[in-house]
């Protein structure tokens, strides 16, 4: 009886009273799911958990294409070899390169989707400073035009376009893209200009007021004060605008289907479908795929480099919506 | 001696709209309205493109006809089932990129390197590439096949719909790559909810839990329109898209009644959007 008490106090003076254990359990409680949800152990392992797996989503398309545009027969023919071959051959790629007349075809994309893309921004921007800050009549009106030209598929004006253009003598040449981007429109321009005119309207109203007791007038106020301003929104929409242009398939297809000289995502096109008529006459071959993939590699090689040298601006760009608070 | 200006000064500011608008008018009318208009009158006309230059005979609404009930192999084929796919992909997308956008606000290690992978969809989910990758089958999810999902759907899901879920299901990683704007939409919003609401709601106490859906989410239903009106308009527009791919140079105006057509049914999808924003909104109103 005696040591039963005795015992009983041992253990109650080991055990933790009822206070710190609610402490105790408190404070693992904070650890793992932590006082503001992006502290907590849990948290983190799931944000992480998420995060690891959709960019492997997103990255797992370019490994594969680099792993599978450097593999020889050998390699491809291995059931071991699934990710990384044992060794590195570049036939396929000079292939492509060929396949792709790369060379002149760099230049017409790369001419094509700069001359776009540095038209748009100075058409876009002025365009997105009137609705933003300036008023003419009927605003209301052509901001509606404005939105309404957002979700109008091109296709639907695709076929008075070209004859319009043909009757111009257009037809095969690239003026039929660049043209209109001078005008503010062209490819996504009206998403452009609405992404120019959120961007302005953010900016504060006192440095207007500023320069119009100066004296000055909207240009010079414009070209000086303004677009150096608005770096961020320029890089996003060059960014945009080049890209795009450069992936472009649909409209060159259409203004240009008599042309010798294409940019790169026609001759995307024509290699594969002629790789297809290879497969169809002889058996596909075990080649096609490779090459197929060093040709998307090519393509996609120089978006990736000028991503690479934007992307700083570019983040910052996409936060940078309005005063910083 | 101070010069009075010629005109008052407010005439003056609309005279520098007017011609910071002019280039943009201009565009619209010449490369806009007129090629509108002009498909419209091509859709109730045959069209016959020579070299002399373009012949059309009346053929008043012939081809809406031939479209919307003599050959439904042109519209319906292709269509319901691309609407169906849109319904499911349209909210897929709209959740998934506003769980991204929020995780990619949070601060934590390697947050740059996530931002920049996290952006690369922006830059190729455009044409080609991508349809590469639907043809090499990279779109589908493994746990999908393994759990043998698609055996389900087939016995619960009545057959119209389960075609669409199926095809969804088996690109999944597409509608993730579709989700590039998306996210930088909602990471720009998150930007515009000032950080004192949050200070404050620290303060008196919320969790995690109740800031996001009493803050946050109110916060970004803007954004969340804005979004879905982009995600509608950038679904619909996509060069790959079944439709589209008819519209073609073999008959002018068949196509362009096509287009047409295809664009009342975009421009219906579009207003049914704005009229939930508006409703949506009011409730919100009082919450913000």
């Amino acid at each position: 009886m005696e040591r039963l008490a005795r015992l009983t106090e041992d253990l109650r003076g080991r055990l933790p009273d009822a206070g710190t254990l609610r402490e105790w359990l408190y404070g693992a409680r904070t650890r793992l799911i932590g006082k503001e949800a992006d502290k907590g152990l849990l948290f983190r392992l799931f944000l992480y958990l998420i995060l690891i797996d959709t960019a492997f989503i997103y990255l797992k398309p370019i490994l594969y294409m680099i792993t599978t545009m450097i593999k020889d027969a050998p390699n491809m023919l291995d059931p071991s070899v699934v990710w990384v071959p044992r060794s590195i051959y570049t036939g396929h790629l000079q292939e492509a390169f060929e396949g792709l007349k790369y060379k002149t075809a760099f230049f017409y994309s790369l001419t094509l989707s700069l001359s776009v893309a540095v038209l748009q921004i100075l058409s876009c921007a002025i365009a997105g400073y009137a609705f933003a800050r300036l008023d003419f009549p009927f605003k209301t009106f052509w901001f509606g035009a404005l939105v309404f030209t957002f979700i109008l598929p091109p296709q639907v004006t695709i076929l008075p376009s070209l004859i319009m253009f043909k009757s111009f003598g257009w037809a095969n040449t690239y003026l039929p893209m660049i043209v209109p981007a001078l005008f503010g429109h062209g490819l996504k321009g009206a998403l452009f200009v609405i992404i120019f005119r959120q961007f302005f309207s953010t900016l504060p109203k006192e440095l207007e007021e500023a320069a119009r007791i100066d004296g000055a007038n909207a240009f010079r106020f414009f070209f000086k004060v303004m677009l150096p301003l608005s770096r961020s929104a320029i890089v996003v929409v060059f960014l945009f605008s080049f890209v795009w242009n450069w992936n472009d398939f649909y409209l060159p297809s259409m203004y240009m289907s008599g042309s010798k000289e294409v940019p790169l995502s026609i001759s995307l096109a024509k290699l594969a479908a002629g790789l297809q008529a290879e497969g169809d006459q002889g058996g596909v071959s075990i080649f096609a795929e490779p090459i197929k993939m060093a040709a998307s590699f090519l393509i996609i090689l120089p978006v990736l480099i000028v991503y690479g040298i934007a992307q700083r601006w570019f983040v910052e760009g996409v936060e940078r919506t309005g005063l910083v608070e | 001696m101070i010069r009075r200006p010629l005109l008052p000064s407010h005439t003056i500011r609309r005279l520098e709209g007017t011609l910071f608008i002019a280039p943009w008018i201009i565009g619209f009318f010449a490369f806009v309205a007129f090629p509108l208009a002009f498909s419209l009158y091509m859709s109730f006309h045959r069209v016959k493109v020579t070299v002399g230059g373009i012949e059309t005979i009346p053929n008043g609404w012939g081809y809406y006809r031939e479209i919307l009930f003599a050959d439904g192999g042109l519209l319906y084929d292709s269509l319901i089932p691309f609407l169906r796919e849109a319904a499911l992909m349209i909210p897929i997308i709209l959740v998934f990129s506003l769980l991204v956008a929020i995780l990619l606000n949070q601060n934590f290690r390697g947050r740059t390197f996530f931002r920049v992978v996290f952006f690369l969809p922006v830059i190729f989910s455009s044409g080609q590439i991508i349809l590469e990758f639907i043809k090499q089958g990279e779109g589908t999810l493994a746990f999908v096949e393994s759990l043998r999902i698609d055996a389900y759907l087939m016995s619960y899901v009545p057959a119209s719909w389960a075609q669409p879920i199926h095809n969804v299901l088996n690109s999944f990683v597409l509608v993730l790559w579709y989700s590039g704007v998306q996210i930088l939409i909602f990471l720009a919003g998150r930007q515009t909810i000032s950080s004192s609401v949050y200070e404050a709601a620290r303060i008196d106490g919320a969790d995690p839990w109740n800031t996001f859906w009493k803050i946050t989410l109110p916060g970004l239903v803007p954004f969340v329109f804005l979004n879905l009106m982009f995600t509608v308009v950038d679904l619909f527009t996509f060069p790959g898209n079944p439709i589209i791919s008819q519209v073609t140079t073999a008959n002018y105006g068949l196509s362009s009644a096509l287009a047409w057509i295809y664009f009342m049914i975009i421009l219906v999808f579009v207003g049914l959007v704005l009229g939930l924003y508006g409703k949506v909104d009011r409730a919100f109103a009082g919450k913000r």
